[in-house]
């Protein structure tokens, strides 16, 4: 009795024990060495946003590359017209009862409203991003990290980069001191350059004229504090009015008479090269750079930011929970955090858009650290002082506020 | 006798499965769908909300009238101003002339051009920074895009018609251009040798002929070009907003709501198209009756 | 009079002709160029950095016979389209005239209960909208296994070609005579001689232009690809509108240039089948 009691016991301790010491890298995988194994001789299914060709070519060259020759991974990458496409995608296998391994998505690029979508409906795979090795390099302890568009990662994404929100103009017919630095300047401007401003349509696939009118919000209301942490209605309720009252008094002097709005980057993009308006949105820490490189904007395109208000967050990838080769994409998500590979992603030459998902003092290498010191010194010129941008750096909001700004601005500015 | 029957089934049989199989199969699960019958994530319900929201709601009933006569004035406007000018174009190459066969050869260049490329096509040459526009700075009409006017991109369809007239206009051509052929000089030289003019000719002899294939052909056209996505989604403004498109940014809502609501209004598309096409057919039918 | 109003004629035609040509002339210095901004005409810069960025002509330094193959070799997206584009078009033309030729002779020669009835439910995919299918049977294909592979996009392609490809072939055969197939028959001929020595050659110029409407239908097929593809099935279609929503007018326009080249070599080869002598298109108005 006495040895079935001790057997017993030490045989509980061990399990506890080893529940410890071989705790899950991720569900499924005990080890990263199983993941890895694995994923050998696999394939990766990438779906993300294509609309931009360098990073598609950023993906395949700088991703794609090792993934065969490290680990033996081949990679497909999908472009995508806008992230939803994938999360609709999994919606409905998930309506047709497609599970396990069965789905087509491997990992899709996302954040925000996105995001709480699937992971809402329990259709992510997860949790994972702790288990990655490279994750130790991630600030997972800073709110703007582990809560996105206000709401608890809990590891079921993984960072792979930053953006900010700032302004490009052409130095060729303006100049950077003329440029205005908040919204009641940026209103005088508009008055004394009739046709000459418009801004991307708040809507799927315009994330960024989003941003622009949250920010609104931020400087009529008095300051951004206020708007972080859980959705509040009354907050809304009492500034939106304002909001549209501002943006409906700049229509007659909007480009096109404020009667149609470019519905993504790529029509923005478009007018401003084309000279149709002086004025134009980006969200690369290099500015204007990313764009003047792909040729897309004039060569003489430089970046400015407002003083204040200007929303800065991280993307992820996540990987949905039918995903067909689940540890090729945790070896993908790794492998993206390399700090080498994150000091790439910022450097003008390669043409990435946007900027660090890992924290950069969290890397004590000295060929990481060498890389990165590289990349910080070589922004280029067509990007905004990063002090500025760095004062004015305001996290997103709670994703209720998206849907509801995009379908109010629809009623109360585009319809009126 | 049986065997011809059977002959007849089973020759048939194959082209009607696919299409009894797809095509309704996949409207009628659609119309379960927009009715919010959604067995995969447990909704058994079936109600018309989707449609009522869909025409009526307060947030929708503007976006979809305005998106309705926007669809109509582009689709007959296409239709008609494409078969008139593939009509004239037709009768007036039948004449040899100077560079006929590279004009022809242009002329129907257009017929094996994907929409797509005529929508990208017609961005890149009308739109207020586009070809034509740059071609008039450089003769000083105009100074910034701006003075141009707006063709690509407005909010009554005008790019969206000239891409369908592009292309339609090839398809009636092609169409035309054989009629023609078969049908030969003689009709039209009797009429003339019995002291009827140019006009009457057309109205009499010409126009008749033709009608039985431009009705046919056009109501493929208008039906087309009435439910078709991939141009209005390259050349439409956001409001009004044509329904296919309407319908299609409605489905990739991940809010399930939506997507029945995308349902509703891609039914609601069909059902105004075969409304059309009935009364259109009613209405050619007492017409050639009468003549 | 008559003189003038000639020349009007004439010169209005060439009037048309100069402005169906802008687009392509808009494609070919868009894709040769960079940083073509308004108001350009000439572009200040030519360039082939377009095609570079496509991966289809190697980089400076590079441009060597082996340098292409290599590229090539690494199957950048645009040739894996291209490739998919072909394939599935002619697999989904030669399908759909093999299934359409009986039901086409069937309809076209013999008179039947139902047959208006039926040839109205053969045209229907051509007017109502693919919208208002292919939502939902979206959602049947990935429980039935044929999402985001390339049987299921061959598959789904068959539904708006079937109406034309049928409707051609009646058009045939409404103006066939059959009575040479008797007279061959009385000779002694057996049936599949009859077939490739009497109704082949015979029905070959409608077969021609009816395989010619079914590839540019699936080869310009955005909407059903898109959704039934699930992205693993990238065609050109779906890369044009993917670059031309992105912005970058040069890639847009090199895309553009390959995506309708095969179309136009087809319009080369089939021109004496389609302007004129054709019962195919004549057949439209019979029906």
């Amino acid at each position: 009795m006495k040895i079935k009691l001790k057997f017993l016991t030490l045989t509980f301790i061990s399990l506890f024990f080893s529940k410890l010491v071989f705790a899950e890298t991720a569900p499924g995988f005990n080890s990263w060495d199983d993941v890895v194994k694995a994923a050998d001789g696999g394939q990766v299914n990438v779906y993300m946003w294509g609309g931009s060709d360098a990073i598609n070519g950023f993906v395949d060259d700088f991703y794609g590359v090792p993934l065969k020759e490290k680990y033996n991974i081949t990679l497909n990458r999908v472009p995508l017209k806008g992230t939803v496409d994938a999360v609709n995608q999994v919606l409905s296998e998930k309506e047709a009862g497609v599970t396990g391994d069965n789905g087509n998505i491997d990992l899709i690029w996302i954040n925000g409203e996105n995001f709480w979508t699937l992971k809402q409906a329990n259709l992510l795979y997860g949790p994972f991003a702790a288990g990655l090795p490279n994750s130790e390099f991630v600030a997972w302890d800073n709110p703007a990290v582990n809560l996105d568009f206000g709401r608890p990662v809990e590891g079921m994404e993984s960072p792979w980069s930053s953006a900010q929100f700032h302004f490009m103009y052409d130095s060729a017919r303006n100049n950077y001191d003329d440029m205005p630095r908040s919204y009641a300047e940026l209103s005088n401007w508009i008055a004394e350059n009739p046709g000459r401003f418009t801004y991307i349509r708040p809507g799927k696939g315009g994330f960024v004229g989003t941003r622009f009118v949250k920010q609104i919000f931020f400087e009529l209301s008095g300051g951004h504090a206020q708007w972080v942490g859980p959705f509040n209605q009354e907050l809304y309720d009492k500034w939106a009015p304002e909001v549209w009252k501002l943006l409906n008094s700049w229509e007659k002097d909007l480009w096109r008479g404020g009667e149609t709005y470019p519905k993504d980057n790529a029509e923005m993009h478009s007018l401003f090269a084309n000279g149709e308006v002086d004025l134009d949105f980006t969200q690369s820490p290099r500015g204007a750079g990313p764009t003047n490189t792909a040729g897309t904007t004039p060569p003489t395109s430089r970046a400015f930011a407002f003083y204040e208000n200007m929303i800065g967050d991280f993307n992820y990838w996540a990987i949905p929970y039918n995903a067909p080769n689940k540890a090729a994409a945790l070896v993908y998500a790794n492998l993206v955090l390399e700090p080498e590979l994150q000091a790439a992603q910022v450097q003008p030459a390669n043409g990435f858009c946007c900027g660090w998902g890992i924290s950069t003092a969290k890397v004590t290498d000295a060929a990481g650290k060498a890389a990165i010191a590289e990349a910080q010194n070589n922004l280029g010129d067509a990007a905004e002082d990063q002090d500025i941008l760095a004062k004015a750096l305001v996290s997103d909001i709670a994703a209720e506020y998206q849907d509801l700004i995009e379908a109010d601005w629809e009623a109360n500015v585009l319809l009126k | 006798m049986g065997g011809e029957r059977l002959k007849i089934i089973l020759s048939l049989t194959p082209p009607l499965l696919i299409i009894f199989t797809l095509f309704f199969g996949g409207i009628f699960y659609g119309f379960l769908q927009s009715l919010g019958y959604q067995p995969a994530i447990g909704k058994y319900e079936i109600n018309f909300s989707a449609y009522y929201n869909v025409m009526f709601s307060e947030r929708y009933a503007k976006l979809f009238w305005t998106g309705l006569g926007l669809n109509l004035w582009v689709s007959f406007a296409s239709t008609f101003l494409a078969a008139v000018f593939a009509l004239f174009g037709a009768l007036a190459i039948r004449k040899t002339f100077f560079a006929k066969t590279i004009c022809n050869f242009i002329y129907s260049l257009n017929l094996p051009m994907p929409h797509l490329v005529v929508a990208v096509g017609i961005i890149f040459v009308f739109s207020q920074s586009g070809l034509l526009a740059r071609l008039a700075s450089q003769i000083g009409l105009i100074g910034s895009p701006g003075d141009f006017p707006v063709l690509v991109k407005d909010k009554y369809g005008l790019g969206i018609i000239l891409a369908y007239i592009w292309k339609e206009a090839a398809f009636f051509f092609i169409i035309l251009m054989s009629v023609l052929q078969s049908l030969g000089e003689n009709f039209e030289e009797l009429a003339q040798s019995l002291g009827a003019n140019r006009w009457q000719r057309f109205r009499y002899v010409i126009l008749p002929l033709v009608m039985p294939n431009l009705f046919s052909a056009s109501i493929i056209v208008f039906a087309f070009s009435f439910g078709a996505y991939e141009v209005p989604a390259l050349l439409g403004v956001i409001y009004p907003q044509m329904l296919p498109v309407m319908a299609f940014e409605f489905f990739l809502n991940p809010d399930l709501n939506a997507r029945s609501e995308g349902m509703a209004l891609s039914i609601i598309i069909a059902i105004i198209v075969m409304i059309l096409v009935v009364f259109y057919f009613w209405l050619t039918q007492a017409k050639i009756r009468k003549d | 009079m008559n003189n003038n109003l000639k020349k009007i004629n004439i010169y209005a035609i060439y009037l048309g002709a100069i402005i169906l040509i802008l687009p392509l002339i808009a494609f070919f210095i868009n894709a040769f160029s960079f940083r073509w901004f308004y108001p350009q005409v000439i572009p200040k810069e030519l360039s082939l950095q377009a095609w570079v960025r496509l991966k289809l002509i190697p980089k400076p330094g590079q441009r060597t016979f082996e340098g292409f193959i290599e590229l090539w070799a690494s199957n950048p997206a645009v040739i894996k389209a291209l490739l998919n584009s072909l394939s599935i078009g002619f697999l989904v033309t030669i399908v759909s005239i093999i299934i359409a030729l009986p039901a086409a002779r069937v309809l076209g020669l013999l008179n039947f209960r139902f047959k208006k009835l039926i040839i109205f439910i053969m045209v229907s995919p051509t007017i109502l909208p693919p919208i208002a299918f292919v939502l939902g049977l979206n959602i049947n294909f990935i429980s039935w296994g044929f999402s985001g592979n390339y049987f299921g996009v061959c598959l789904v392609h068959l539904v708006p070609i079937m109406p034309y490809v049928v409707l051609t072939m009646t058009g045939i055969f409404a103006n066939y005579n059959p009575d040479f197939e008797h007279q061959a028959r009385t000779l002694g001929a057996n049936k599949t001689r009859t077939f490739l020595l009497i109704t082949l050659p015979a029905i070959a110029p409608g077969m021609v232009v009816a395989a010619l409407f079914a590839f540019l239908v699936s080869w310009s097929q955005y909407l059903l690809t898109f959704l039934i593809g699930a992205g693993k099935v990238m065609t050109l279609p779906l890369l044009v509108f993917s670059t031309a929503s992105s912005g970058n007018p040069a890639l847009t326009a090199a895309i553009s240039i390959i995506f309708i080249f095969p179309a136009i070599l087809i319009l080369f080869f089939t021109s004496k089948f389609v302007s004129g002598e054709s019962g195919a298109t004549s057949g439209f108005g019979k029906i």
